[in-house]
This record gives C-alpha cells, sequence and structure tokens, in this order.
C-alpha cells in the first residue's frame, strides 16, 4: 500500500473546520432564526392591516 | 439487518413531521398577495435567510450525490462544493450581479431581463429556466424514496408509497402557505437537518477514525482520491466545469436567488450569500466523507445489490469481472457483448450500487434513536429541497412564462390560486417523471448537466445585462438557444440507442463547457450582428 498522500492534511483541517463553523452557525440560526420569523410574521400582520385600514 | 425501531426511531420522525406540517399551516392565514405567496412579502431577515438557503441546498438527493463522489473519487469527490463556497462567497461580498438584481425590485431573472431584452426574452428565459430546472429535480424524490428504503431496510416495492407520502407533505404546506410556510418550515427542518449531519459525522469519526478514511482512499483512489487533477473521472474538463457551475448556479439559480430576492434589501441579501458560503464546504464535505466510510466499513461489493436468482443468471465471467471493477463502474471491464447479456434491470441494479452504499452502510451502522435522527434530518432535507424548488419554478412559470397571457393584471386571489394550481402539477410531473426516468452513470453529473441547460445562458444574459452596454435581445436569444441546444442534444442522444455512439466519448463535463461557451458566443455575436448595434441603445440595469 501507498503511504497517503500528503494533501490529506489539508482535508482534515477542512473537515474539521467543517464541524466547527457548521456547530457553530446552528446554535446561532436557530436561536437568532426564531426572532426572525416573529419579526417578519408582525410585519406582514401590519401590512395588511395597513391595506385592510386603508381600504 | 437495519438498526431501525418502529416504536423508537418512528416516534422520533413522527414528532418532526407533526411540527413541521403545523408550522407549516400555521402561516397560510398570512397569505394575501402574490408577493407574499412568492418572496414572502420581501420579509426575510439574515438568519432565517442562512437557515432558508443552507436547508434548501441540501436534500436527499445532495446527500446520496456528495457521498457517491466521496464514495466513488474519495476527498477529491469534494472539489465541487470548494468551488461553490468561493464563488458564493466572492460574489456576496462584491455585490456583482446581485445587488443589481435586487435593487430592480423583479421577483424573478425573466423579469430583470424583459427590462433590458423585451418580452420574447423574458418568455423564453422562463421557459429555458423551467426545462432545466424541472429536469434536474424530476430525480429528487426517486431518490429520496431510494435512501429512505435503504436506511430503514424496507423493499424497494414501497418506494411509490414513500414517495407519494413526501409528496403530499410538501404539497401540502407549499401549495397553501408559499414562500411564508417554506421559510418557516426551513428554519425547523435546518435545525433538524444539521443535529443530525454533525451527530452522525462526529460518530463516524470517533468510531472508524480518520486514519482507516484516509488509508481507505488512498488503496481504493490513490493520489487522484485527494486531488482533483489526479483523478482519473475528474481532470481539467471537471475542475473547469466546476468553477462554471459554482458561479453561474450563484448568480442564477432560481433556488438561490429567490431568497437575494426575498431579503429586505441588497445588503442583507449579499450577507445572506457571504455567511452561508461555506456552507456549500460542508454540504459535500460530510455526505462525502460519509460515502468514504461506507467504502472503508463496506466495501465494493456491487454484486450484493442483486437478489439471488439475479446472480445465479449472470455468466460466471461476468460476475468475475464485475466482483473486479474499480469502484462506481461495475459494468467498465465487460466487452460489449457481455454488458448485452447482463438484463438492463441488473445493469441499473449495478450502476446504482455506488449510489446506495451510504445508506446501507448508514442502516448498519448507527444505533436505533440515532436512526430516528438521521431520517428526521433527511427528511428535513428533503422537504425542505423540494418546497422550495416546487416554488421557484412554479414562480417562474406563473410569473414569467404566463405573463403574455394576461392581458390585465390579476387580483391577488387568482394569481395566488394560479401558483397553487401550478405548485401542484409540478407535483404530479415530479411524481411521473421520478418513476420514469432512470439516470445514466453519476447522478451529480446529470444534475449539472441539466443545470447547465439553463445556468449557461441565464448566467451569459444576466452579466451581459448588468454590465454590458451593446448587449441586445439578438444576442440574448442566440445565446439562450445555443446554451439550451447543447446539453438537451447531449441528453437524448445518450438516451436514443442509434445516436448513443455518438457522444460515447464526449463527457457530461465536456457538454456542460460547450454549453457556456456556445452561450457567451450566442450573446457577442448576437449582439454585434444586430443591425445598428455600434451605438448602445440602453443603459444597462
Amino acid at each position: 500500500m501507498n503511504a497517503p498522500s500528503d494533501t490529506h492534511w489539508f482535508w482534515l483541517a477542512l473537515i474539521v473546520a467543517v464541524v466547527v463553523w457548521y456547530s457553530t452557525i446552528t446554535l446561532w440560526v436557530a436561536s437568532r432564526g426564531a426572532l426572525d420569523i416573529r419579526t417578519m410574521v408582525r410585519r406582514l400582520d401590519e401590512e395588511n392591516d395597513r391595506r385592510e385600514g386603508g381600504g | 439487518m437495519p438498526n431501525f425501531s418502529w416504536t423508537i426511531d418512528g416516534t422520533i420522525i413522527g414528532l418532526y413531521l407533526l411540527v413541521t406540517m403545523a408550522a407549516g399551516l400555521w402561516l397560510r392565514k398570512r397569505v394575501r398577495r402574490v408577493e407574499d405567496f412568492l418572496v414572502a412579502g420581501r420579509e426575510m431577515n439574515l438568519h432565517l435567510g442562512i437557515a432558508s438557503l443552507a436547508a434548501t441546498e441540501f436534500g436527499v438527493i445532495t446527500c446520496m450525490y456528495a457521498a457517491q463522489s466521496g464514495y466513488t473519487q474519495g476527498f477529491a469527490g469534494a472539489f465541487p462544493g470548494l468551488c461553490q463556497a468561493v464563488a458564493m462567497w466572492v460574489i456576496g461580498a462584491t455585490g456583482f450581479c446581485v445587488t443589481r438584481l435586487r435593487d430592480s425590485g423583479a421577483m424573478t431573472l425573466p423579469e430583470l431581463f424583459e427590462k433590458r431584452f423585451g418580452k420574447l426574452v423574458r418568455w423564453l428565459s422562463g421557459v429555458v429556466i423551467v426545462m432545466g430546472g424541472l429536469l434536474n429535480m424530476g430525480v429528487f424524490l426517486k431518490i429520496g424514496g431510494q435512501f429512505l428504503c435503504f436506511v430503514t431496510g424496507m423493499d424497494t416495492s414501497y418506494l411509490v408509497l414513500i414517495m407519494t407520502l413526501l409528496l403530499v407533505l410538501v404539497a401540502v404546506y407549499t401549495v397553501l402557505g408559499g414562500m411564508l410556510s417554506v421559510l418557516v418550515t426551513d428554519f425547523l427542518q435546518f435545525v433538524v437537518m444539521s443535529a443530525g449531519l454533525l451527530v452522525v459525522t462526529v460518530m463516524i469519526l470517533w468510531q472508524i477514525g480518520w486514519q482507516k478514511l484516509v488509508e481507505t482512499v488512498q488503496v481504493h483512489h490513490g493520489d487522484g482520491g485527494f486531488l482533483p487533477l489526479s483523478n482519473p473521472g475528474m481532470g481539467w474538463s471537471f475542475v473547469v466545469m466546476q468553477i462554471l457551475m459554482g458561479a453561474a448556479a450563484t448568480l442564477t439559480w432560481q433556488t438561490v436567488i429567490s431568497r437575494l430576492l426575498a431579503a429586505k434589501d441588497s445588503s442583507t441579501g449579499r450577507k445572506v450569500f457571504t455567511r452561508t458560503s461555506f456552507f456549500f464546504v460542508c454540504r459535500w464535505m460530510i455526505p462525502g466523507l460519509w460515502g468514504i466510510a461506507a467504502l472503508a466499513i463496506v466495501g465494493w461489493r456491487p454484486l450484493d445489490d442483486l437478489k439471488e436468482s439475479e446472480r445465479v443468471a449472470l455468466p460466471a465471467a461476468v460476475v468475475q469481472k464485475v466482483s473486479e471493477s474499480p469502484v462506481g463502474r461495475p459494468l467498465e471491464k465487460l466487452s460489449p457483448e457481455e454488458v448485452a447479456s447482463v438484463p438492463a434491470s441488473t445493469q441499473s441494479k449495478l450502476n446504482d450500487a455506488s449510489l446506495n452504499a451510504m445508506p446501507k452502510f448508514l442502516s448498519g451502522f448507527l444505533p436505533i434513536g440515532l436512526m430516528g435522527l438521521l431520517i428526521a434530518a433527511m427528511l428535513a432535507a428533503d422537504m425542505s429541497t423540494d418546497a422550495s424548488y416546487m416554488l421557484s419554478w412554479g414562480s417562474v412559470i406563473y410569473n414569467d412564462i404566463l405573463a403574455p397571457f394576461r392581458r390585465r393584471p390579476w387580483s391577488d386571489a387568482k394569481a395566488i390560486l394560479w401558483n397553487r394550481f401550478i405548485i401542484a402539477l409540478i407535483g404530479v410531473y415530479l411524481f411521473v417523471f421520478g418513476l420514469m426516468y432512470e439516470v445514466q452513470g453519476n447522478v451529480w453529473s446529470y444534475l449539472a448537466l441539466t443545470g447547465s441547460i439553463y445556468l449557461s445562458s441565464m448566467s451569459v444574459l444576466l452579466i451581459a445585462c448588468c454590465y454590458w452596454r451593446r448587449a441586445n435581445n439578438w444576442g440574448a436569444l442566440c445565446s439562450i438557444v445555443l446554451g439550451a441546444l447543447v446539453p438537451v442534444l447531449h441528453l437524448t442522444c445518450e438516451k436514443v440507442p442509434a445516436l448513443a455512439h455518438f457522444v460515447a466519448h464526449v463527457t457530461k463535463d465536456h457538454a456542460g463547457i460547450a454549453a457556456f461557451a456556445a452561450s457567451a458566443l450566442g450573446m457577442v455575436a448576437g449582439s454585434l450582428l444586430k443591425p445598428g448595434s455600434a451605438t448602445p441603445a440602453q443603459a444597462s440595469v
């Protein structure tokens, strides 16, 4: 068997970066995304009320 | 024997489906205008945008083809993800094309093109986008069903039932709530999907170990498993095609730009791009690693996918050659006469062996409980992708292809009804196409080629529309026709036995690059040939 290619360190660094970055972004988006949904729904309700009120 | 428990794993899956459906249906009453239905009233904020884009761009199909690439090409199989991540980050950071696109106020790309190239180009762009998009997503449902059959250990005769259930669940909330429901369910699906992907990946790294994964790639693929240019299945044409695809998909893929267009402003849209860009590395690296793990644990045994009766029907020489074939290419060592002696259904199963290796591996690798989480994660991935794709192509059909037939603007109620009807029709198409069409060879290459039907011409049109003052409708029409002609001809020749030998030596990557070149050439030649084109007639968008 040949020795593993030297480039495998690049792929190791990349998979570590993937796991760390993905875990972080999941927690960040999970906590802030819920607030985004609330804001979006509130704005839509306000917009619909304004349109209905305005005729 | 799959580690699937209907009590424990089934409860986890049932809970996930219940919460998703409730969230999807919750917003349906807030859909009042067609803009709410198609672009969520342009009220999407940054975090929701990231969750939605990531969930949409990772489906079971993604997981399957990226795992297949890892299985058949090693780490080098993740190269397309690197290309798209770089392209998305650069485009988001510079605002290249996307700032002008979002600021134009258009709901789809063809709507923007009408401002520069006229109504015919808008209509034709819509047709090409829908054709490429529907061919592309036509295989999603079947491959999603295949994954679920393999991980749960269900017989593939249940495939149609699983496909129907998946489709009905997704169609119900997409038809009723449009983009609003899609955004909220995407958010939930992103969280569930990410949890499943991360847990399974960490478990693979922990239990199998990095060293074994590296050695597996080295043994089966050599240096080509680490370096795309050293890989015989990749090479320069693959690398060039992936770079072109990465850039073009970021600029024009309808499901990607619909997040840009739903953003509250161009700055938010650009941030969604830059901050989601690294996800495109994840979406290839994570399933790719699962594919490598499948090769390390299960190995390459394509004959195991056949029933006993199918295996004994094969000549001994064929069995020998298939069992010694290189990973992912079971029929490569057979002569044309030997290939002809293998029944079509058996050939299909052998060709699918590399695609099905990852779910088969996971079905025995994950313990009860985690299996439920994995399936919930994959259902989340699949539902978010199918919903967004149905909505995106539906929006182009309504907004651009049907536009000439609307002499007066439709009321919002009528427009929303039509959009719902179109999405339901797309669902029926997905089901029928998924049952009838058989993908030849690598799934990713099929997706790249069908995507290039429109990615090539639409990216050329968008760049010319934004930055080339001499671009005109002649150039746009030539670009669309030539860009679509090359991949359609290739796919047709591949499926017609009498013509197959013409394309035997033309890979899907060659055909894809030719589509981009033909499209750019068409734009330049057509624009310059139009009488009076020496003087720029219209300003850029």
